[in-house]
C-alpha cells in the first residue's frame, strides 16, 4: 500500500515530509525538480506581497481622504481659533495644496522612508509608530504564543478523545470565550481581578511615576501584562483549538495509524509521533494568517487596559482625523498581515511536499 | 494500555508547539516535566515575590498626588499643545501675566501683581515684582513676556496653540525688567494678560527650533509644578516648584497615570492606584458616591448643551448654503420647537440630574456673565407651542403632522454625534415631543468629524451642539456675529449657529470695548437674550463636571468657583496646588496593593517558567527522538 510506503518517512530527516495517504502521487519524490522550483516559488509569492503592499500604499492615501471631516476644523473643535490661525495650520499640513500635489508629497516622503508628520502629535509618524509598536508586539506576541500552545494542545487532546467529557467541556468553553465580546471580557477581568480582588493593576504597562529598572521593571511590566494577555488568549485560542481538533479527527481515520498501532506503538506515541504532526499542517497556515490580524485586534484590549500600543494610537488618529498617522498605521498593520501571509506560504510549502511538486 | 495523562491543570505543560513534522517526545519526558515545573515554580516564586515590595516602597506614600490621565497628550510644548490634557498640565507649569482667581474666575495677580489700562483702553501696562523666580532659580523679567509674545507674532509655526490670543495685539515691549507694555489695535475689555502662558526666555531662546522642542523633561516653569519626565507608558511626573511665588505646594509632586478608558480609571481610584479622577459618567459617579474613603464632587460645568436650529445658513456675503429646511427660516416655528422641548426632563433623565437648568450660553460657573433669569419666555409649554403654530398658519394634516407654508408636511432631521451616548438618549425624548406639536422628526447619529462638517456649512435642520467656555465671554459672543459665518466650502470663520443680526453685532462691539465690569456684564446678558429670542440655539442644561478623590488620603481641594466649583480643569492651578495629604500615615492604597499575598507573584513566574521549560522540553525531545526512532 502507498500509505505503508510513506509511513517510515514520518520519523525521518528535516524537513519532514508528512504525507497523508492516498493523496500524493509517486512523482513527488523528484529531488532536483523540487529544489529548482524554490526560488521561483518564493519569487512569485514575494511579487504578490509586493503588489499588495503597493496597493496598500495607494489605498492608504485615498481611502482616508474619503473620510468626512476637515482635519483642521476637527483640531480646532471647541477652541478659540481665528480663521487666520486655521489657514496657517492648513498651510503647515499642506492641506491647502490640491490632492495630486499632496499625493506626490506622500509618495516622495515614502521613498525616503518618511510617513509624514502627525497633525495631532506634531511629531513624525514613523517616530510615533516605532514608539508604540514595541508594547503592541510584546502584548500580542505573548498572547499569540500562549494561545497557539493552549489551543493546539487542547485541540489535539479533545480530538483524540472525541465525545468524551473533556472534549465537550473544552470545545464548549473555548467557543463561549470566542463568542464573548473582547471589551466585555476585558472589563469583567478588570472589575474582578483588578478592582475587586486587587490582584493586578488596573491598566497601563508600568506603574506610573515609579522609575524601576532591571528585574524590578520586568516584574512591573509582567504584572501589568497578565490581564490583557489573558483576555486576548481567552478570545483567540478557540480557533486554534477547533482547527487542530478538526484536522486531527480527519487524520484519525487514516490507514497509516493502523500501521503504526500494528507496529506495536503505544496509543500515546501513535498520537504524538504520527497523527499530530500531520494534523498540524492546516493549523500552521492558520496561525500565520491570524498572527497578522492579532496586531490589529489588539485595539480593543489596548483600550480596555490602557496599553500604550498602536491600537489606541490608531483610534485617536481616526477620530481626529489625522491623515498621516492613519496612513502610517494602516501601512504598518497591512504590511504585517502581508508579511505573515508570505511566511504562511513559505512554511506551508516547507511542510507539505505536495506543494513543492506543483 | 496507554498511560493516560489527564489534564487536571488547564495550562499546557507539554503542549509546546511541536517541531513540525518531527517525531514528538516520549511519555517519560511528559511525566517528568510537570514535577520539574512545580519544583521550579515553588523554588522561584518567593525570590520573585520580594521584587514588588522593593519597587513599591521606593516612593514615599501620600506626598504625591496621583491623577488618572484619561485624555491623550499631543505635546508638552505650550506653543503646540491643544488637547485638554496637555493644556491642563501646562497650566500648572506656566503662568500668565494675570490669572483667573479660584473664588469667581476674577482677574488676580500672577506673574504681574498690578496692571493698569490707558484712558483710551489701548495700552495695558503690567508690573512684574523683581523677586519672582523661575523654577531653576533665575529671575522672572518683563523680557520673558516680551519674548513669548514676539515669538508667536513672528513665527507661524508657534501660532498653533495660542495664536488667536494675539490677534488684537499691536506690539509688546519690555520697558525694563519689571514693566511690560502691551499695545492693542483697538480697545477691548478682556485683559490681554490672561490666558497666554509666558515662557522663560533663557531656556527657549537657546533651543534651536521652539516649534519642535518637546519640552518634556526637567522643564523650567513658573507655576506650582513643573514636568520632570513624560513617557507614554509611565505617564507624566511633575515636581513642586520651590520658587513658586505663593509658596511651595504641600505635596512633593503630581503623577499622571495614563488610562485610555474611564472604567479602568474608576477601578484604579477604588484600589488606590490613583487619588483623583475627573470626567466621570453619571453612572460611574453614582456608583462611587457611597464608597468608603472616596468623596465625589459634582462641580459646576463650563459647558452648555443645546439643540442648534438652522435658521438658514449663509456665507458672509449672504449667499445661502446648506440643505436646511426652508420652513425653519420662520422664527415662530423655531420658537415653537424650543417650547416643545422639555429641558428639565432631559437634565433629570439623561444626565440623572447632575447639572443645572440653563438660560443662555454662559454657564453658571461664570456668575458675572450668566443670564440669571427665572422667567424664560420660551420655557417648556407644548400647549403654547401648538397654539403658536396654529396662529402662524401651520395647519395639521390628517396624520397629525402640520403642513409648512408651501403645503408640505413638516419633516425635520435631528443630527447628533455617535460618540456621545447622551445624544441618542435625548433624541429618543425629543422625537415624540415634537410629534406632539405636529412636527415629524427623523434622527441620525454621525461621526464627530461628519457633524463638524455638516453643521458648519448648514447641512442640518436640528443638531446637538455645545461649547466649553473660558472665563471671558468675548469669544463665545463673537461666534454669533455676522462676520463669523463660514465660506461656502466650510473654510473661514466658525459660527455658533449661523446667527446674523446687525443689532447683535452692535451690541457685541459695545461689550467688547466696555471697561466697566457692571455695564459689560449687563451687555453680555443682553446679548444672550437676543440669541435666545431668535430661537437658533435651545440651550438645555449645563452638565456638571463629575469628579471623585481619595478623601482618606487628601483633604478637600480648593474648587473654582469657591462654591460648587470644580477641582480639575480649572482656569488656573488652584485645585492641585491646594492638595494636602491627610496626616503622614496616609497612602494606604499602595500599601494595600503590595502587602500580603500577591497571586501575580505566583502566576507571572509560573508563566515564565513554563515558557522556559517548554523550550528545554523541545531540546530534550529532540535528543530522545533519535533514541525512540531506533526502536
Amino acid at each position: 500500500m502507498e500509505s505503508t510506503l510513506n509511513e517510515p518517512v514520518l520519523g525521518g530527516a528535516v524537513p519532514a515530509p508528512a504525507v497523508p495517504p492516498g493523496a500524493a502521487p509517486a512523482k513527488d519524490t523528484d529531488e532536483p525538480r523540487r529544489g529548482g522550483s524554490w526560488p521561483r516559488y518564493i519569487g512569485a509569492k514575494a511579487g504578490g506581497a509586493a503588489v499588495s503592499l503597493v496597493m496598500v500604499v495607494l489605498l492608504g492615501f485615498f481611502a482616508f481622504r474619503i473620510l468626512p471631516g476637515d482635519p483642521v476644523r476637527s483640531l480646532a473643535d471647541g477652541r478659540q481659533v481665528t480663521p487666520e490661525q486655521m489657514d496657517i495650520l492648513r498651510r503647515q499640513y499642506g492641506l491647502d495644496q490640491p490632492l495630486p500635489a499632496q499625493f506626490w508629497r506622500y509618495l516622495t516622503d515614502l521613498f525616503q522612508g518618511k510617513l509624514g508628520d502627525s497633525y495631532t502629535y506634531n511629531r513624525p509618524v514613523m517616530e510615533l509608530i516605532l514608539d508604540r509598536i514595541g508594547p503592541t508586539l510584546l502584548l500580542t506576541g505573548t498572547a499569540a504564543a500562549l494561545s497557539v500552545v493552549l489551543g493546539l494542545w487542547l485541540g489535539q487532546r479533545a480530538a483524540w478523545r472525541r465525545g468524551s467529557s473533556f472534549d465537550k467541556t473544552q470545545t464548549g468553553l473555548a467557543l463561549v470565550f470566542w463568542s464573548v465580546p473582547t471589551f466585555w471580557l476585558g472589563l469583567l477581568m478588570l472589575l474582578v481581578f483588578a478592582g475587586g480582588l486587587h490582584w493586578f493593576p488596573t491598566g497601563g504597562m508600568v506603574t506610573a511615576g515609579v522609575q524601576a529598572t532591571g528585574l524590578g521593571y520586568a516584574w512591573d511590566v509582567a504584572r501589568h501584562m497578565v490581564l490583557p494577555v489573558l483576555t486576548m488568549v481567552a478570545v483567540v485560542y478557540a480557533q486554534y483549538l477547533m482547527v487542530m481538533r478538526a484536522s486531527l479527527l480527519e487524520e484519525m481515520s487514516s490507514d497509516y495509524l493502523v500501521t503504526a498501532r500494528a507496529k506495536g506503538l503505544r496509543e500515546d506515541e501513535v498520537r504524538r509521533k504520527h497523527a499530530v504532526p500531520n494534523a498540524l499542517l492546516p493549523t500552521v497556515t492558520l496561525i500565520f494568517l491570524t498572527l497578522g490580524g492579532l496586531v490589529g485586534g489588539a485595539v480593543t484590549v489596548e483600550t480596555v487596559f490602557s496599553w500604550p500600543g498602536l491600537g489606541y494610537l490608531t483610534f485617536q488618529a481616526l477620530s481626529a482625523p489625522d491623515f498621516p498617522l492613519l496612513q502610517g498605521t494602516f501601512v504598518v498593520f497591512s504590511s504585517i498581515v502581508i508579511l505573515m501571509n508570505f511566511f504562511a506560504d513559505i512554511v506551508y510549502r516547507l511542510l507539505d511536499p505536495r506543494l513543492r511538486a506543483s | 494500555m496507554t498511560p493516560t495523562r489527564t489534564a487536571t491543570v488547564p495550562a499546557p505543560p507539554t503542549g509546546s508547539p511541536a517541531p513540525l513534522g518531527r517525531t514528538l517526545g516520549t511519555t517519560r519526558a511528559g511525566v517528568r516535566l510537570p514535577a520539574l515545573l512545580a519544583a521550579a515554580v515553588v523554588a522561584l516564586a518567593p525570590a520573585v515575590m520580594s521584587v514588588p515590595a522593593a519597587t513599591a516602597s521606593g516612593a514615599p506614600a501620600g506626598s504625591t498626588l496621583k491623577l488618572a490621565l484619561t485624555g491623550d497628550i499631543d505635546s508638552l510644548n505650550p506653543f503646540k499643545a491643544i488637547l485638554a490634557s496637555s493644556t491642563g498640565i501646562l497650566a500648572l507649569q506656566y503662568q500668565s501675566l494675570v490669572a483667573y482667581g479660584p473664588k469667581n474666575n476674577e482677574d488676580v495677580p500672577s506673574m504681574a501683581d498690578t496692571w493698569e489700562t490707558s484712558t483710551d483702553g489701548k495700552v495695558w501696562t503690567f508690573h512684574l515684582p523683581s523677586d519672582r523666580k523661575w523654577s531653576d532659580g533665575k529671575p522672572i523679567t518683563a523680557q520673558d513676556g516680551a519674548w513669548t509674545f514676539k515669538a508667536i507674532q513672528t513665527n507661524d509655526q508657534l501660532k498653533q496653540a495660542n495664536g488667536s490670543l494675539l490677534s488684537s495685539v499691536e506690539s509688546v515691549e519690555a520697558k525694563d525688567a519689571e514693566t511690560l507694555v502691551i499695545t492693542l489695535k483697538a480697545p477691548q475689555a478682556p485683559n490681554p494678560g490672561t490666558q497666554l502662558p509666558i515662557m522663560p526666555e533663557h531656556v527657549w531662546s537657546k533651543v534651536g527650533d521652539p516649534a519642535t522642542f518637546t519640552n518634556d523633561k526637567d522643564s523650567v516653569g513658573s507655576g506650582p509644578f513643573t514636568v520632570t519626565s513624560y513617557d507614554k507608558a509611565a505617564g507624566v511626573t511633575m515636581k513642586s516648584n520651590p520658587y513658586y511665588w505663593q509658596g511651595k505646594a504641600k505635596i512633593d509632586g503630581i503623577t499622571y497615570a495614563p488610562y485610555k478608558n474611564s472604567d479602568a480609571a474608576v477601578q484604579a481610584l477604588k484600589t488606590g492606584e490613583v487619588d483623583l479622577i475627573s470626567g466621570l459618567t453619571p453612572a460611574q459617579f453614582k456608583a462611587l458616591q457611597n464608597q468608603p474613603g472616596i468623596t465625589t464632587n459634582a462641580g459646576t460645568g463650563r459647558r452648555y448643551q443645546a439643540v442648534g436650529i438652522n435658521p438658514g445658513t449663509q456665507t458672509p456675503d449672504n449667499t445661502p448654503i446648506g440643505d436646511g429646511s426652508p420652513a425653519l427660516h420662520d422664527v415662530e416655528l423655531r420658537r415653537a420647537i424650543v417650547m416643545a422641548i422639555d429641558n428639565k426632563t432631559l437634565l433629570d433623565k439623561v444626565l440623572q440630574g447632575l447639572g443645572q437648568e440653563a438660560t443662555g450660553e454662559v454657564p453658571l460657573a461664570y456668575p458675572q456673565y450668566n443670564w440669571d433669569t427665572t422667567d424664560l419666555p420660551l420655557k417648556y409649554n407644548p400647549q403654547g407651542a401648538n397654539e403658536l403654530l396654529d396662529k402662524a398658519g401651520y395647519t395639521k394634516g390628517a396624520d397629525g403632522i402640520r403642513l409648512d407654508k408651501a403645503g408640505n408636511p413638516l419633516k425635520l432631521r435631528l443630527m447628533g454625534r455617535n460618540t456621545d451616548p447622551t445624544h441618542q438618549q435625548m433624541a429618543d425624548y425629543i422625537k415624540p415631543w415634537l410629534k406632539e406639536v405636529g412636527i415629524d422628526v427623523t434622527t441620525v447619529m454621525k461621526s464627530s468629524a461628519q457633524v463638524n462638517d455638516d453643521s458648519v456649512v448648514g447641512n442640518y435642520d436640528l443638531y446637538f451642539t455645545g461649547w466649553g467656555m473660558g472665563p471671558d465671554p468675548d469669544f463665545q459672543l463673537s461666534i454669533n456675529t455676522c462676520a463669523s459665518r463660514p465660506n461656502a466650502d466650510g473654510t473661514g470663520a466658525t459660527s455658533e449657529n449661523n446667527y446674523c443680526s446687525p443689532e447683535f453685532d452692535a451690541l457685541f462691539k459695545q461689550q467688547h470695548e466696555e471697561l466697566d465690569q457692571a455695564k459689560r456684564s449687563a451687555l453680555v446678558k443682553q446679548g444672550q437674550e437676543m440669541i435666545y429670542n431668535a430661537a437658533v440655539n435651545n440651550v438645555m442644561y449645563y452638565a456638571n463636571t463629575l469628579e471623585a478623590y481619595r478623601s482618606d488620603k487628601f483633604q478637600p481641594f480648593v474648587t473654582q468657583p469657591e462654591v460648587g466649583g470644580v477641582i480639575t480643569g480649572q482656569n488656573g492651578p488652584w485645585g492641585y496646588y491646594s492638595a494636602t495629604p491627610v496626616g503622614m500615615a496616609a497612602g494606604s492604597g499602595t500599601d494595600q496593593a503590595s502587602a500580603g499575598f500577591d497571586p501575580a507573584a505566583v502566576i507571572v513566574p509560573a508563566v515564565v517558567v513554563l515558557a522556559l521549560a517548554a523550550g528545554g522540553f523541545v531540546l530534550y525531545r529532540r535528543r530522545s527522538a533519535t533514541a525512540g526512532d531506533r526502536e
